[in-house]
């Protein structure tokens, strides 16, 4: 049997792999919001914690991904660590933010899923030379199904070029919000204008690219 | 859905949601399925523009998770008060609909485990049957087991509207004797009589198909 990697600890990881933004690489302001949600998942309100995994599905997944050698097992994997996370809510205080504790979750449910099957995971932030960089890229890359390459990459292309279409004005508040990380505030100082004007016109942008995703996602 | 409701849900998203907004929309999103489409939809985007490439989840994934999740709090609700102070775990009743409001395949998901099989139902009616033997069988009683036989048939059961009392003795010990849920005790000292009852029983089948 293989031994097992060490795989790194949430708060670095995410640091080096995603950084200008919190420490989830998420942008600013969704730390308070999702503990909100959480104390409302707490009370059973499981509208709330159904908003967190639609908000959090798709990087549980694709990290879980890029930790398993199968990534058609991720799905499953990434299901088991959304049930875990509900199931020990109650244990959640608080002290860290909500997607540091779901990825230390994500990765020992992974984790457990390799050793159960004896598989040797790819380690991408293991301490490779190289060459061997090179060869873990190339089975990343290989080892992702054509299904979901094809579709991960068809959504890339519409979002952006639905975000080429949009007015300057959403264009910018959108970019702002999601790629610089910038508060609804800090936006509004960019812009010289009410941040309720902000507020709308994300909203704006966000519904032109739903419309341009809806045929690839139905 | 108005533009208003949307606005709020890109708000949220964003952390940007005053918190007295947030419960209502919490609420609506429960029965909501459009809206949690473009819940879903938003954070697509948005994780698309930071994080482009690699593996996304499939549509319904996020269905299938609640499902997964009605599948088991059952067993394991959330229990211990976190956050939350005072917080007391409990069955939420809307928690199937809630799945179901996701997606079509969250409906299928939670009625994956028939009612019957669900860990509480499955209790109550070992339950059931433990008190119907005790209540029913008499040791001084005709023995029940030597003509057991087969079960009787659905159509039998569906015909006979009301079973006779030897009828209802026999369901009972096969329950008993059959349940993988009434305990070991029990189904013993339920063997235990009948054959004490009749000597001549030397070996009883209760496998269908089996052999005598």
């Amino acid at each position: 049997m293989q031994a097992m990697p060490n795989f790194p600890p949430p708060d670095e990881s995410m640091k080096s792999r995603e950084p200008g933004d919190d420490d989830a690489g998420l942008p600013a302001g969704t730390e308070q919001s999702d503990l909100e949600l959480v104390r409302r998942a707490q009370r059973n309100e499981r509208g709330a914690f159904d908003l967190l995994v639609l908000k959090y599905q798709h990087k549980v997944v694709k990290l879980v991904a890029r930790l398993l050698r199968d990534p058609t097992e991720a799905e499953d994997v990434a299901q088991e660590a959304f049930v875990k996370a509900y199931r020990a809510l109650g244990s959640f205080r608080g002290d860290s933010a909500f997607y540091t504790w779901l990825y230390r979750i994500a990765v020992n449910t992974a984790r457990n899923s390799i050793a159960s099957r004896q598989r040797r995971p790819l380690d991408y932030e293991a301490d490779l030379s190289e060459s061997e960089q090179n060869n873990v890229a190339a089975r990343l890359k290989h080892d992702d199904t054509p299904e979901a390459s094809v579709l991960s990459e068809e959504i890339r292309v519409t979002v952006n070029h639905a975000i080429e279409q949009l007015p300057e004005d959403l264009r910018t508040a959108i970019v702002l919000r999601e790629v610089e990380g910038l508060s609804y505030e800090e936006i509004a100082d960019a812009m010289d204008c009410p941040v309720g004007t902000v507020r709308s016109r994300i909203f704006r942008a966000r519904e032109a690219i739903d419309r341009a995703l809806q045929p690839l996602l139905d | 859905m108005t533009d208003q409701i949307r606005e709020q849900l890109s708000a949220l998203l964003d952390g940007e949601l005053p918190k007295d907004e947030m419960g209502l929309l919490v609420r609506r999103l429960e029965k909501d399925a459009a809206l949690r489409r473009a819940f879903g939809s938003y954070a697509l985007i948005g994780e698309t523009l930071r994080a482009p490439g690699g593996r996304i989840a499939t549509t319904g994934f996020a269905a299938r998770v609640s499902a997964a999740i009605d599948d088991t709090a059952g067993v394991t609700p959330v229990a211990q008060p976190g956050l939350a102070a005072g917080a007391e775990a409990q069955w939420s009743p809307g928690q199937e609909s809630a799945a179901a409001a996701m997606n079509p395949a969250a409906a299928a998901g939670a009625q994956r485990v028939p009612l019957w099989q669900r860990p509480m139902v499955r209790t109550a009616l070992a339950a059931s049957a433990a008190a119907a033997a005790v209540l029913l069988f008499r040791p001084d009683a005709a023995p029940v087991v030597a003509d057991l036989g087969p079960p009787p048939a659905a159509s039998d059961a569906m015909t006979n509207a009301s079973p006779t009392p030897a009828q209802s003795q026999r369901l009972a010990s096969y329950m008993v004797v059959h349940s993988q849920y009434s305990t070991p005790l029990v189904r013993r000292n339920v063997l235990s009589s009948l054959l004490a009852a009749d000597p001549g029983i030397t070996r009883v089948s209760y496998e269908m198909g089996e052999a005598p």
